[in-house]
C-alpha cells in the first residue's frame, strides 16, 4: 500500500465535520479510529490471477482527490407517508439511539482502506426510517456532486413488517476540474418479515473515481433487495451484498452496466446463506464498447447450517469492441449439502445470426445493433419492479447507444 | 459392466493400496534441501554439467519464491516442510534406468507391482509400462513396432543421457520454467525419474503408453518429471497412475509434465492419482499446443491429504484443441483444490473443460480455473461445465473460475451447478431392491461416467473401485 491519503488529513478535519453535523461523541469516535485504521488497512480487495491485477486501486492519486472541507452537494429527497427519510443531523436529533445502534452494524466502519476513509469524512448522506409495519411508498434519494470529493453514507432502517422502496441517483452537477472522488456507503437493516428495495443509478461524470458498498442483513422472512444500474464514472468499484441472517429470507441483486470508451467497472454480487430456507439471486448483464473493461466477481455462500438453500446466478456480458475486456468471477462456496445452487456466466458479442435477420428485415446495421443491444438488457430491466427506476436505466441505455 | 464386476472379483484393491513394506535403499539422500544434496543427486546420476546448473538456478528461485498460500480459499500448506523429507531414494537394483524383462527385477519389487495389478496390464499386451518405485523407473517396457517406428518411451534419467539435445531444448524451458511457481521451482532442483515420451511426425501410437508411480517410504518426497513431444501429425496417449500407503508423517508430491503437440497432433493425458491421505500433491502440468493440434486431459484426484492441480494448456497455433475431463472425490481431512487453465493465444482455438467433484466426511473439493482469451484470439470459443455433488454439510465445494476475456469475437460460456445426492433417485433405486449405499455408489457411478468412459477399461475400473472404498470409508 502506498498513496496514503493522510498527509492532508487530520484529527481536526475529523472534528470540524462532526461538529459540522451536530454530532453525538459516539460517532466522532468511531470516526477518529477510522481515521487512525488508515495506517494499517488494505484496499478493498481485488482479484489477482497469474501475472495480473482486475482493477488496480493503487494508482488512484487519493492525496490530490480529496479534500475533506470542501464538499458541496445538492440533495433531493422525496419522503413517503409513514416513513421518516432525514439528513444526519436531523436523524442524530430525533433517532440518536436508533442511529447508535444500527451504525457501522452491517458495513464493518473498518473493512479496508475505502470504508474507513469514508467513515472518517462523511458529511453526506440519509437516515432512512421505517417504523413497525409500516408499508412506505417510494423513497427517492437525488444525490448531485459539486465538489472534488464527496462522501455519502446512507443508513435505511426497516423495522418488523415494514416495507419501502428507495431509488437513489447519482450524478455530476457544477463540474470541477480534474478527477473527482465519490464514495458512497448504503447499509440496510431489514428486520423480521420486512422488505426492503434499494435500487441505486450511478452517472456520475467520467472524471470520476467512485467506490460503493452497498450491503444488507436480512432477518426472518425478511427481504433486501438491490439494483445496481453503473452507467458513469471514471472507474467504478462497486460492491453489492446480502447476509441472509434469519430464516426463510430472501435477496435479489440485479446489475447492469454500460462501459465505453476507458471505463473500467468493477462490480461486485455477494450473498452470504447463514440461516434455513434462504433464497437468493444474482443477475448482471452488462455492455462493453471502445475500450471499456468490467470485472465481476459473484459469489454465492451457502454456511454449514443453511440447510434447504436455492441460490442462483447469471452473469452474461456483450462486447462490442475488440479493445474492450471483460473479466468474470462467478464463485459458489458451498458448505451445505441441502443445497440447490448454479451459476453460469457468458460472455460474447451481438448475434450474427440475430443480426443477419434483422438487416435482411431491412432495418439498417447500426439500428439493428442498437435494438439487439438494448434487447440484451431486457432481462434485467424487466426484473425492476420500479417503474421509474427502469425507465432511466432504459433512457440512459438508449442515450449511450446513440452518443 | 459385467466384465468391470468380474475384475473388481479378482482384484482387491483395498489391499493393493495399503500394503506397505519393509526394504533397504541402494542410496538415500540426506534430508532436507542443500546445494550439496542436489550435486550429490546430479552426480549419483552422472548428469551433465547443464542439469546441474539448471537445478542450481532452480533451487535458488525456489527460496525466493512466496508459499501459494494468499489465494482465496488456498489449502493449509503449513505442514510442507522440505527440510523435513527425503528428496531422493534408489532403490536397491543393479541396472540403472529399468530392465527389460519383468522377471529381472527383484521379488520385492516385482511383489509390489504384482498388487497393483501392472503385470497384468503389461500381460494384456498393453504397448508400454514404466514402472517408477520411488525416484526412480525400475522397469519399462515398450513394443518393438513402436521403437522401429522411432518412439522413444524411456526413463527421464536415461533420456537426459541419451537425448541430450531434445531435453536440452524442452526440459523446463518452454512449458513449465521454475519460475512459474514455488513447487515447480522445486521440481526443478531435484527432480527425479519420470518419462519420456517422444513421437515422430505423422506416427500413430495406437495403444496407450503407461507409467505407474508410486511412493513406499515414510516421509519421503517424488518429483518425478514427464515429457512428451509429439511432432507433427502424430498421436499418443499417455496414462500415469500414481499411489502410496499410509505414513503417519507427510510425503511430498511435486511432479512436473510438460507436453509438446506439434502441428495436428493429437495427445491425451490421463491421470489417475491415489496418493494416501498425508501426501501434499502439489504438481505443474502444462502443454504447449501448436496450430490444429489437440491436448486432452482426463484426471481423477483422489487421496491425499491436499491437491493443488490446475493442468494448463497454452493454445499457441490456430485451431488448436484442448479438452479438459476433471474428477476430484474428497473425503474426510482431504482438501482438494484442481481444475483447469486455458490460454487462448490464437484465433479459432477451442476449449472445453467438464470437472465433476464429490465431497463427503468433511472433505472440500474446489475447481479453480483459468481462462484467459487474449486480444486477437478471434473466433475462439471455450466452455466450462462443472458440476458437484455433496454428500453432507460437514463437506464443503466451491468453485472459483476466473476468465479474463480480451476479445470480442469470442463465445465464452461458464456453468456450475452444486446440488446434493438425490433423495428422489435414491428412493428410487431403494424401491427396486439395492440397499442404501448400494444406491449412492450407482448414483456416484452415474455421476462420474463421462471421466470413466475416456479411459482405458483397467483405469476406469480403478477409479470406479476407488470411489466405492471411499464411500465405504475403508480406504486411507
Amino acid at each position: 500500500m502506498s498513496t496514503q491519503v493522510h498527509a492532508n488529513l487530520t484529527e481536526s478535519q475529523v472534528e470540524q465535520i462532526s461538529d459540522d453535523l451536530g454530532e453525538p461523541e459516539w460517532l466522532l469516535e468511531t470516526r477518529k479510529e477510522a481515521l487512525a485504521a488508515l495506517d494499517d488497512l488494505d484496499m478493498p480487495e481485488v482479484i489477482r490471477t497469474p501475472g495480473r491485477t482486475w482493477t488496480n486501486l493503487d494508482a488512484l492519486d487519493y492525496e490530490s482527490l480529496v479534500d475533506p472541507l470542501e464538499y458541496a452537494q445538492d440533495k433531493d429527497r422525496v419522503d413517503a407517508e409513514g416513513v421518516e427519510v432525514l439528513s444526519w443531523s436531523e436523524a442524530l436529533d430525533e433517532h440518536a439511539d436508533l442511529v447508535e445502534e444500527h451504525f457501522g452494524s452491517v458495513v464493518d466502519p473498518q473493512r479496508d482502506y475505502l470504508t474507513a476513509l469514508s467513515t472518517a469524512l462523511f458529511s453526506a448522506g440519509t437516515v432512512v426510517y421505517v417504523p413497525e409495519g409500516v408499508d412506505a411508498e417510494d423513497v427517492k434519494i437525488r444525490t448531485t456532486m459539486n465538489s472534488q470529493s464527496l462522501f455519502n453514507y446512507t443508513l435505511v432502517l426497516a423495522e418488523e413488517s415494514s416495507s419501502v422502496t428507495i431509488l437513489e441517483r447519482q450524478g455530476t452537477g457544477e463540474t470541477t476540474d480534474g478527477d473527482q472522488y465519490y464514495s458512497g456507503i448504503v447499509e440496510v437493516v431489514a428486520e423480521e418479515n420486512a422488505y426492503v428495495q434499494y435500487g441505486a443509478l450511478q452517472n456520475l461524470s467520467e472524471e470520476t473515481y467512485n467506490f460503493q458498498v452497498k450491503r444488507g442483513h436480512a432477518d426472518t422472512y425478511a427481504t433486501v433487495n438491490w439494483i445496481d444500474g453503473n452507467i458513469g464514472s471514471r472507474l467504478t468499484k462497486s460492491s453489492v451484498e446480502t447476509r441472509l441472517l434469519g430464516d426463510a429470507s430472501e435477496s435479489q441483486i440485479l446489475g447492469a452496466f454500460f462501459g465505453h470508451e476507458d471505463q473500467h467497472f468493477d462490480i461486485g454480487s455477494r450473498v452470504w446463506h447463514e440461516a434455513e430456507h434462504t433464497v437468493a439471486d444474482l443477475v448482471t448483464r452488462g455492455v462493453l464498447d471502445d475500450e471499456a473493461r468490467s470485472v465481476y466477481e459473484g459469489v454465492q455462500d451457502v454456511g454449514r447450517e443453511a440447510w434447504d438453500t436455492s441460490s442462483y446466478q447469471r452473469e452474461n456480458t456483450l462486447m462490442l469492441s475488440d479493445e474492450s475486456e471483460a473479466d468474470a468471477s462467478p464463485k459458489l462456496i458451498i458448505n451445505n449439502h441441502d443445497t440447490e445452487a448454479s451459476h453460469s456466466a457468458t460472455v460474447g458479442q451481438v448475434d450474427e445470426e440475430d443480426m443477419f435477420y434483422m438487416t435482411s428485415r431491412g432495418v439498417n446495421p447500426e439500428a439493428a445493433k442498437n435494438m439487439l443491444v438494448e434487447g440484451f438488457f431486457v432481462p434485467v430491466l424487466e426484473e425492476v419492479q420500479v417503474d421509474e427506476l427502469r425507465e432511466d436505466l432504459d433512457q440512459l441505455i438508449y442515450e449511450r447507444l446513440r452518443e | 459392466m459385467s466384465s468391470d464386476q468380474d475384475h473388481l472379483k479378482e482384484t482387491d484393491t483395498e489391499k493393493r493400496f495399503e500394503f506397505k513394506k519393509e526394504e533397504k535403499s541402494a542410496f538415500e539422500a540426506e534430508k532436507g534441501l542443500t546445494e550439496e544434496t542436489i550435486r550429490v543427486i546430479s552426480e549419483d546420476k552422472d548428469e551433465p554439467e547443464w542439469m546441474l546448473e539448471r537445478r542450481l538456478r532452480a533451487l535458488e528461485q525456489y527460496k525466493e519464491m512466496p508459499m501459494p498460500d494468499d489465494w482465496p480459499g488456498a489449502p493449509d500448506l503449513s505442514e510442507v516442510d522440505v527440510d523435513e523429507i527425503v528428496p531422493y531414494i534408489r532403490p536397491d537394483i543393479e541396472t540403472r534406468g529399468g530392465v527389460d524383462d519383468w522377471n529381472d527385477l527383484p521379488e520385492e519389487i516385482q511383489d509390489t507391482f504384482d498388487k497393483l495389478g501392472i503385470p497384468e496390464a503389461e500381460k494384456n499386451a498393453l504397448s508400454g509400462v514404466g514402472a517408477q518405485y520411488e525416484s526412480e523407473i525400475v522397469y519399462q517396457n515398450m513394443q518393438e513396432r513402436w521403437e522401429e517406428k522411432g518412439v522413444i518411451f524411456c526413463d527421464m534419467d536415461k533420456a537426459v543421457q541419451e537425448h541430450e539435445d531434445i531435453l536440452k531444448e524442452y526440459f523446463m524451458t518452454k512449458a513449465v520454467p521454475p519460475s512459474d511457481n514455488k513447487f515447480a521451482a522445486l521440481h526443478g532442483a531435484i527432480w527425479s525419474g519420470g518419462s519420456f515420451v517422444y513421437v515422430p511426425e505423422d506416427t500413430t501410437v495406437d495403444m496407450p503408453v503407461q507409467a505407474y508411480f508410486r511412493m513406499n517410504s515414510d516421509g519421503m518426497g517424488q518429483f518425478e518429471h514427464t515429457l512428451i513431444i509429439a511432432e507433427e501429425n502424430s498421436e499418443v496417449h499417455y496414462i500415469e497412475g500414481c499411489s502410496a500407503p499410509k505414513y503417519s508423517e507427510f510425503n511430498l508430491h511435486s511432479g512436473g509434465v510438460e507436453v509438446f503437440v506439434k502441428e495436428n497432433a493429437h495427445v491425451q493425458y490421463s491421470t489417475v492419482q491415489n496418493w494416501s491421505k498425508n501426501t501434499y500433491n502439489l504438481n505443474t502440468k502444462r502443454a504447449i499446443c501448436e496450430a490444429d493440434g489437440t491436448m486432452e486431459w482426463v484426471s481423477g484426484s483422489m487421496g491425499s491429504k491436499a491437491t493443488m492441480l490446475y493442468p494448463s494448456t497454452v493454445l499457441k497455433g490456430p485451431g488448436a484443441t484442448d479438452n479438459h475431463i476433471t474428477i476430484a472425490f474428497a473425503g474426510e481431512g482431504q482438501d482438494i483444490d484442481t481444475g483447469a487453465k486455458v490460454y487462448h493465444n490464437a484465433p479459432e482455438t477451442k476449449s472445453t473443460i467438464e470437472s465433476k467433484s464429490i465431497s463427503k466426511d468433511g472433505g472440500r473439493t474446489n475447481y479453480r480455473g483459468l481462462v484467459h482469451i487474449a486480444d486477437g484470439a478471434e473466433d475462439s470459443s471455450t466452455s466450462v461445465e462443472c458440476d458437484a455433488l455433496m454428500f453432507d454439510n460437514e463437506s464443503t465445494s466451491d468453485t472459483m473460475p476466473y476468465m479474463e476475456i480480451q476479445e470480442s469475437k469470442v463465445d465464452v460460456a461458464h456453468e456450475a451447478t452444486v446440488g446434493k445426492i438425490g433423495d428422489e433417485d435414491v428412493f428410487y433405486l431403494q424401491s427396486r431392491g439395492l440397499d442404501d449405499d448400494d444406491a449412492k455408489q450407482m448414483i456416484v457411478a452415474g455421476f462420474i461416467e463421462p471421466i470413466t468412459e475416456e479411459l482405458p477399461i483397467e483405469y476406469a475400473v480403478e477409479l470406479n473401485r476407488l470411489i466405492e472404498l471411499e464411500m465405504e470409508g475403508s480406504l486411507g
